[in-house]
Order: C-alpha cells, then structure tokens, then sequence
C-alpha cells in the first residue's frame, strides 16, 4: 500500500527513519528503520501475517494497537511477536504463523 | 454467505450458530457460553468478543445479569514467556 | 525490610491522561514513571486530528508539548512496555511487565479505550480492520490501508476518522450501515444512525444536516429525517454517507476484493432487488469504543456499569480515587469521551494524588477543586460528544460516592 509521503494536515512523519531490509517468509523486502513491523509489511503490500492456527484462513491487522493479537507473527531469535507493536531492524527474518497439526483430528503439519 | 456461519469469536472461530447450539444446549450467561464455545478463551482473551457476547445473551436472554466477572479478566492480561516470568520480581 | 518504591507515582498509559497526570504531578516535586505499550507515547490522540472554529486542532501537536514538558519535569517515558499484571505488597505496587517489575507508591491506570466490534460475514479477510486501526496506519504509521475503502457502521467515531481519512489521501467509497443481525442491534437502524449524527450536527458542512442537525434534536425528528434521507445517500466531505444502505457480506478470495451492500428499509429491512457490490481493496468497521480497564479487575477494583459512558467503567469519585488504596483512573478507562476530558481529568488525578501523597502542601488545597471544575467545563464544550447522556450519567455516579467513605 502506498505510503503517505507528505501529510496535509499532519506534515512529515515525527521520527526520520533510515531504509532497512528485512525477510518476510523468505522474501527480501525493504521498510523503514523503527516502524512497526506491520507498518513495513503493509507499505509493500503484503497483509496476511499469519493463518489461524486450526482452520488455516488468511488474517492480518484488526485493531492495530496490540490488543486482539491478529497479528502476531514470528521474528527469528525473537519468537512471536505482535507485529502492530514491535520496531523493525535491519536483517529482520520473519515468517507468518501457520496453520498447526491437530493431535485430536490426525491433521498433520503442512 | 450464510449469516449464521458469520465468526464471533475471531480467535477461536465460534460462529453463531454455535452460540445458538450452546443456547439451546441451556447456557443462559455470558460464561456459560464461554465454557461450552470457548468463546473469549482464544488469544485477545475477550478483548474484541466479550461486548458481542454480551450484547447476543442478553438479546436472548434479557434476565441474564450485567456482570463484569462473568468473563472476567485474571493476569497476565498480556504476553509473557516463561523465561520472563522465572526471572522473577525487582 | 520495606524497600523503598522506585517511584512515587506509576502511570499505565502514555496517552492524553497519563501524560498530563505525569507533568502535573512531577511539578509537584513527585517521581513519576509512565509505562506505554504502543511504539511511542501519545497514545490515540496521536492519530486524531479535526476542523474547530475554521482551524485545525491537531492531537499530535497537543501529544508533543505534553511529552516535552514531562522530559523538562524529569517523568520517565517508557514505551514498547507491556504490563501483564499488578499486585499490592506492603505499602507500595509492584507492576509486572514483560521486561521486568516495577514498584511504586501510587498507580494511575489511564489505559483508555478498546473497540467495539461490528462483525460482518467475511470480516476476519485480511483487509478488514477496526476503523481505530485505519487511523493509525494513515495518521501515525504514514501508511495508506488501502487504495479505496468502505466504512461500516455510522456513529461519531466513524464520521470523524472518514474525514480524516479522506483529508490524508485514502479514498472513501461510502459509509453504510452494518445489517441487521443478532448483533448489530440498534447500530442496523436508520433513525438510531441519524440520532448518532445529531450529536456531530455541528460539524458537517451541509448547511440542510446542520439546520436538520439542530431542529432534529430538539423536536425529537430523527425519525422523519431518516425517512427523508436520499436513498443514494449524501455526501458530507465528500464522501457518501449511505443511511439506507446496509452492508451484507464481506467478499474476497485471500484478501478482501468487494463488499455486497444492500438498501434497507427504516427498520433495517432488506430492500429484495436492491443488492449490489462495491469494489474496494479494505473494509474499516466501527462498532464504538469501551473502557480498557482489565488492569483495574485485576488490582481488585469493584466495576459499575454505565451504558453512556460506554460499558462497565472502574468504580471511582470525582477525584479520581478507586476504592482501591493507592489505585486512580484517568480518561477513556473512567468512560468514553475525549482527549480534552481525558487530559483534564489526568490533572484532576494528579492533584489528588499529590494531596493524599502530601505534597500539595499549603494555599495549594483548592487545586484539586479547581480541577474537578475545569473536567466539567471542558466537557460541557466538547465539540464532539459520543452519546448525549455522558453529563447526567457522570453526575449520577459521582453523585452516590462520597470521598470521605473511602480511605
């Protein structure tokens, strides 16, 4: 999604951030130093962070302020995190949730 | 889409026509559907339901109290690792 | 052994509330800490920005003079910092995050608020988000949600982030109705939307909304004018406002593509014939806003219920006391109204605080009197009010509490 250069109202963004590259699922990708991680993922276009962990249905950010956990994903060395609260670095490696194995229905893991 | 699969719960994925089969199943309260659903037992604990399911038991069910420890909130109200927690108090 | 708490006054929240609890407080000579979850203090009013009296108020602007006077006063300012729990110990908190615990004298909890939902069939699809959520991608994150989107659900949160939307570039297909389901309830109705909007009349630039706006509200004809309403809807900044317009399904394969809308009847009946689809690329929906106050129930404070104020609110008196020795509350945690209330009530909370820590010291006993008046005046200005019984359901609950009954 495009990103807001220049705000009429607001003016430029608070913080001045420096360009920093990240992988996403393996994927190279470039956001901006400090923005939430969702933040970068959105800017270039990619919203499903993580599929349910019984039913596998794509989901991203609902409420953007860490409170429903929609978003939470997993950050190498990190663990999972909310991904709408936590700052990007350079040479992030991060992976969406996946869908888990079920011990009572037989499902394996994909 | 049928209306009735429609998600209430998003993080256990409770529909309502589950929390129809709990109603007719007897569940009069809020926490009635929470333990026969799993309903707000998910990861956000209640956060983005618990007005939902209010607002859907006492449509049905006007009796059903207004009480804020029928799903109530108990710590950690957030995420925190074991590791986090076994290192213990300042 | 006792330890000494590391501050005199922990603050949970670094929006509105506790940031102009902690500057009043620290002025007072008080050592205050406040803790924040989000990436930088300022809390919503960071993303919110309206039009008043032909100019522009700008709640960032509002955030960065409150941070900087707490930075000249010494409060420590931490952010990215999650509190999963709080207990009482001897005579002091220790509040337990996932970075450690801190201990203090005194805990304010100005957390705010969460948000409602309103739930439409397909809106767990990746692109359909709290309308809250909207506004902080565009406003505090700089990043469009999308390139065209729909709002569902019309209330006073709704229409003012529609506009804000809109001013910051995002194009806004409409604002519709959610339809009428086991829980949409009141939110469905045409009249009940147009009771919602009278309390922002003031605002829209239509000169037939602001004349409709006023008479509407005094003769009781919200009714008559959702039975006027055009069917195709008004526009109001530019964007059409839909009131006899519902919204069915939200559809999309892996992310959302189209949304089905329908028209509706004033009882929020649908119209047979009248579905079609809109194409946008994300869907914002606005259910309201309630008290986020899990911190209060687990520090063992008792809850009222207030359905004005926005749902079960902390027990608390006008000074901002909870019943709780060493507990206040301070904003949206205390009922749903503004960044102004919320910044008037956080002094209100730090003059009591300072008075019961006493360092309030002499000539200085009506600051907590004068502060408790200027909540009041500053919410009977409010130019934007999120239900009209807000003052008489304030003065009810404050009514039945005495202070001296407690501590």
């Amino acid at each position: 999604m495009e990103r807001i250069t220049f705000h009429p109202i607001l003016g430029p963004q608070r913080i001045e951030r420096e360009p920093v590259s990240f992988t996403f699922n393996g994927r190279k990708l470039t956001g901006l130093q400090g923005e939430p991680i969702a933040a970068a993922l959105l800017a270039s276009g990619i919203r499903t962070l993580r599929r349910h962990e019984e039913s596998g249905t794509a989901r991203a950010l609902y409420c953007a302020i860490g409170h429903c956990m929609e978003c939470r994903l997993n950050v190498e060395g990190r663990g999972k995190v909310r991904s709408c609260l936590t700052p990007l670095e350079e040479g992030m490696r991060i992976t969406e949730g996946q869908q888990l194995p079920n011990e009572i229905t037989g499902r394996k893991l994909q | 889409m049928n209306c009735s699969s429609m998600i209430i719960c998003r993080c256990e994925e409770v529909t309502l026509v589950q929390l129809e089969a709990a109603y007719e199943a007897g569940c009069r309260t809020s926490r009635q559907l929470k333990m026969k659903t799993r309903a707000a037992m998910g990861a956000c604990q209640g956060r983005v339901c618990k007005q939902l399911l209010e607002t859907w038991i006492i449509a049905k069910n006007p009796a059903s109290p207004r009480d804020p420890e029928l799903l109530p909130y108990r710590p950690p109200v957030r995420p925190v690792t074991f590791g986090q927690l076994a290192k213990g108090d300042v | 052994m006792t330890k000494t708490p590391a501050y005199d006054l922990l603050i949970i929240g670094a929006g509105p509330a506790g940031l102009s609890a902690a500057a009043a407080a620290a002025e007072h000579g008080l050592g205050v800490a406040v803790l924040d979850e989000f990436t930088e203090p300022g809390g919503r009013m960071l993303g919110q920005f309206h039009e008043e009296k032909g100019r522009w108020w700008v709640g960032r602007r509002v955030a960065e003079q409150l941070i900087e006077k707490c930075s000249v006063l010494g409060v420590d300012i931490r952010c990215g910092v999650s509190v999963h729990g709080m207990l009482r110990t001897d005579h002091s908190w220790v509040v337990r995050s996932a970075s450690g615990s801190i201990s203090a004298a005194r805990v304010l909890l100005a957390t705010g608020a969460a948000e409602i939902p309103q739930p439409i069939p397909g809106w767990t699809l990746p692109g359909v988000m709290s309308i809250g959520a909207a506004q902080v991608m565009a406003n505090v994150h700089y990043v469009k949600p999308g390139r065209r989107g729909l709002i569902i659900g019309v209330n006073v949160l709704a229409m003012a982030i529609a506009r804000e939307l809109s001013v910051s570039g995002v194009t806004i297909a409409g604002i519709v109705l959610p339809e009428r389901n086991s829980v949409s309830g009141q939110d469905a109705l045409p009249e009940e939307a147009v009771k919602r909007l009278l309390n922002l009349a003031h605002l829209a630039p239509s000169p037939l909304l602001r004349i409709g706006g006023k008479l509407g509200a005094r003769l009781g004809m919200a009714g008559t004018l959702s039975r006027i309403f055009p069917r195709d809807g008004m526009k109001i900044w530019g964007i059409p406002l839909q009131l006899r317009t519902a919204a069915i399904s939200i559809n999309g394969q892996h992310h959302v593509e189209s949304v089905t809308l329908a028209d509706v009847t004033i009882a929020g009946e649908i119209i047979p014939g009248s579905k079609r689809e809109v194409q946008v690329d994300f869907v914002a929906l606005a259910g309201g806003l309630y008290p986020l106050a899990e911190l209060a129930a687990v520090a063992g404070c008792p809850f009222v219920y207030a359905k004005e104020l926005g749902g079960h609110i902390p027990l608390h008196n006008e000074n901002m006391q909870t019943p709780v020795k060493g507990l206040y509350v301070a904003g949206n945690i205390t009922g749903i109204e503004s960044a102004l209330v919320a910044m008037a009530q956080g002094r209100v909370a730090a003059a009591a605080i300072c008075r019961d820590a006493g360092v309030l010291g002499k000539g200085l006993e009506h600051t907590l009197d004068e502060a408790t008046d200027h909540v009041r005046r500053v919410r009977a200005a409010a130019l934007i009010q999120f239900h009209s019984g807000i003052p008489d359901a304030r003065e009810q609950l404050y009514k039945k509490r005495e202070e001296k009954a407690w501590m």
